[in-house]
């Protein structure tokens, strides 16, 4: 699990090294990347949402 | 040695370049507000971290084309990835973007907090003219471009303020906040003044803010920044900022002059004072889309020269220009212009180019059919 986080992660950086890139498309199945894509992709919304807030307050 | 002194060249020149654009008027002005001196200062400093990325990227990319070419016998790397190297151009415009967007969100908050304003002027586009409220002094106007029609066809030398002159500015206090409320009567307008750093877009239906406490006594001029029609170019914005005291002189002299204007509703007008103070109204309002000439631009603006329908029906022709026709470019005018004004022009255009019907128009009469 904390593996396909850290892809996703290194997706939404935009670099990933090929030999990962090659063991998440053998070994791993779409829809634990879709959805560990989708609740991180809220968990940053928010994360992005509190510090805007922190700044304006 | 002989390295620093290209370094000082180099240097000597770019500031000498930079100084040289701001005079020949290629840059921005630093403008006369703190927030133009901001957002001045932002463009400088955003200007210069792309001078300087562009100098060290075409830097490294032309050193490599020229020290690593094929004729010197430079062998290609063949190579798939680098995640070093990666990670680093990634991370390093990510921090100067973040670098960048915390100065740039403070002066935009700034620009956006029109709380705690000493004045409020609503600001409304028409086409093609600006027309300003004093929002509780009672005081309204219409700013009409001012350059000579001789000038824009081109007949007469054209003045240093071409298409950037008005007949009557928007006044404004020096070190008071002014808060500005832009909407529009028709099309989608925007009101531009670079020395003072407000562009604000006029839409029909909704209020928008802006804010500006001006520095320096001076006459800051802009322009209409939305395209809005055949006139887009003829509704300049003038500001005049003035000290406090000659503006508190000016105010009293408008609401004078606003009082007199009034005044001249209940009494019985002649005819030859009603088209002579028509042909002024006409040529600063109508004149734009029914021409000077009243010859009109058919189809969009009929002529009113010879309009016998318009001759024949006086309460029709009083209907179109107190309520404007729905769906057409002809707009109400009840709003904007005083009685005096309206029985004016509507008597002026009765008797003009040759339309002689001699009718006469009371503004005592228009009162009671905008105010029964």
């Amino acid at each position: 699990m904390w593996e396909v986080v850290k892809s996703v992660l290194s997706a939404f950086f935009g670099v990933q090294r090929e030999q990962r890139r090659r063991r998440d498309f053998e070994q791993g199945k779409p829809g634990t990347f879709i959805v560990v894509g989708i609740v991180l992709a809220m968990l940053m919304v928010i994360v992005v949402m509190a510090i805007a807030i922190m700044a304006a307050g | 040695m002989r390295k620093m002194l290209v370094l000082a060249a180099l240097m000597a020149s770019v500031t000498g370049l930079s100084r040289a654009a701001r005079a020949a008027g290629w840059n921005m002005p630093v403008g006369v507000t703190e927030v133009s001196r901001d957002v001045y200062g932002l463009h400088m400093v955003i200007f210069w971290i792309c001078v300087i990325i562009g100098v060290i990227v075409f830097g490294i990319m032309f050193y490599s084309l020229f020290r690593y070419r094929r004729s010197k016998g430079a062998q290609a790397a063949h190579f798939h990835e680098h995640t070093t190297v990666e990670v680093f151009w990634t991370a390093i415009p990510l921090l100067i973007l973040v670098a960048m967007a915390i100065p740039a969100t403070a002066t935009l908050k700034d620009m956006y907090d029109a709380s705690e304003a000493e004045l409020d002027v609503m600001v409304t586009g028409h086409q093609w003219r600006w027309h300003y409220h004093y929002m509780g002094e009672d005081i309204t106007f219409f700013s009409n471009l001012d350059t000579p029609r001789e000038q824009i066809d081109g007949t007469a030398e054209k003045g240093e303020n071409y298409l950037l002159e008005v007949d009557q500015p928007l006044v404004l206090p020096v070190g008071r906040k002014v808060r500005l409320l832009m909407t529009s009567s028709d099309v989608i307008h925007s009101w531009w003044v670079p020395d003072l750093a407000v562009k604000k877009d006029a839409v029909p239906g909704f209020v928008n803010e802006a804010w500006t406490r001006i520095d320096e006594p001076g006459i800051y001029r802009g322009q209409c920044a939305e395209l809005c029609g055949k006139d887009h170019a003829f509704m300049p914005v003038v500001v005049q900022a003035m000290e406090q005291e000659a503006f508190d002189t000016w105010l009293a002299e408008r609401k004078q002059e606003a009082a007199a204007a009034a005044s001249g509703v209940d009494r019985e007008w002649k005819l030859e004072e009603l088209v002579e103070r028509g042909e002024k109204v006409y040529g600063s309002i109508c004149a734009s889309c029914h021409q000077a000439d009243g010859q009109g631009t058919p189809p969009t603006f009929p002529a009113l020269a010879g309009n016998q329908a318009m001759m024949d029906d006086l309460d029709w022709h009083i209907d179109v220009v107190v309520n404007g026709v729905s769906g057409s470019a002809m707009a109400a005018f009840s709003g904007t212009l005083n009685p005096v004004d309206l029985a004016a022009v509507i008597t002026y255009e009765r008797n003009a180019w040759g339309n002689e019907t001699g009718d006469v128009v009371q503004p005592a009469e228009i009162q009671a059919l905008i105010d029964p």
